[in-house]
């Protein structure tokens, strides 16, 4: 039961992390999107998949390996792409003016 | 052989999910502004490929998928590092 409960979680991460990619004005926004929700997405999808085997330990071993891999690479390369992207001349649109929020 | 079948298994259903939001995404792949809006739907894609194959392993009880899964987010790592040193110097 609590497999197909993370399965839901998982594939409505992934749903609006493209939502995000597709719909956000900036590099860096769209990377925000992706490096969340791609891989909260793709870890829990994992996790349930890990759950919902039938295989032997090993090979249950073999998916939470694959989460643990995905947590470790993913941020790495989207803060390398950051960096270069800062580096190639991309200035950020973006900009968050919280003093004006609080005093219109 | 009726379990092997995509349609009566919730996670082909998610795999189908997985497929037309990638199919969506190569939307920012080919008509990305910049390049790294290109490196970055590169990227996405490929996470959600390791993520099909691994459902695809899990649902035809063929387990070698996940070795071909693993392999797959090592070139993603190497080949978005690489991208991105290439994206410091060219100017």
């Amino acid at each position: 039961m609590i497999e197909y409960f993370l399965l839901l979680l998982g594939e409505s991460i992934m749903v609006f992390g493209t939502l995000g990619i597709l719909r956000f004005p900036d590099v860096y926004t769209r990377l925000h999107a992706a490096t969340k929700c791609d891989t909260g997405g793709a870890m829990t999808i994992l996790i349930a998949l890990a759950i919902a085997s039938e295989a032997p330990l090993l090979i249950k071993l073999k998916f939470l390996v694959l989460a643990f891999l995905i947590a470790l690479i993913n941020p790495m390369v989207s803060h390398a792409i950051a960096r270069g992207a800062y580096k190639y001349g991309i200035k950020p649109e973006v900009v968050v003016d919280m003093y004006a929020w609080d005093n219109p | 052989m009726v379990e092997e079948n995509l349609l009566v298994n919730p996670f082909g259903w998610a795999a189908i999910i997985l497929v037309a939001t990638s199919l969506i995404l190569s939307y920012r792949v080919l008509f990305g502004p910049t390049l790294a809006d290109r490196i970055v739907g590169i990227n996405t894609v490929t996470t959600k490929t390791v993520v099909i194959l691994a459902i695809f392993g899990f649902i035809a009880k063929e387990y070698f998928f996940l070795d071909l899964a693993i392999v797959l987010l090592m070139v993603n790592a190497v080949g978005g590092l690489i991208l991105a040193k290439y994206m410091e110097g060219a100017k």
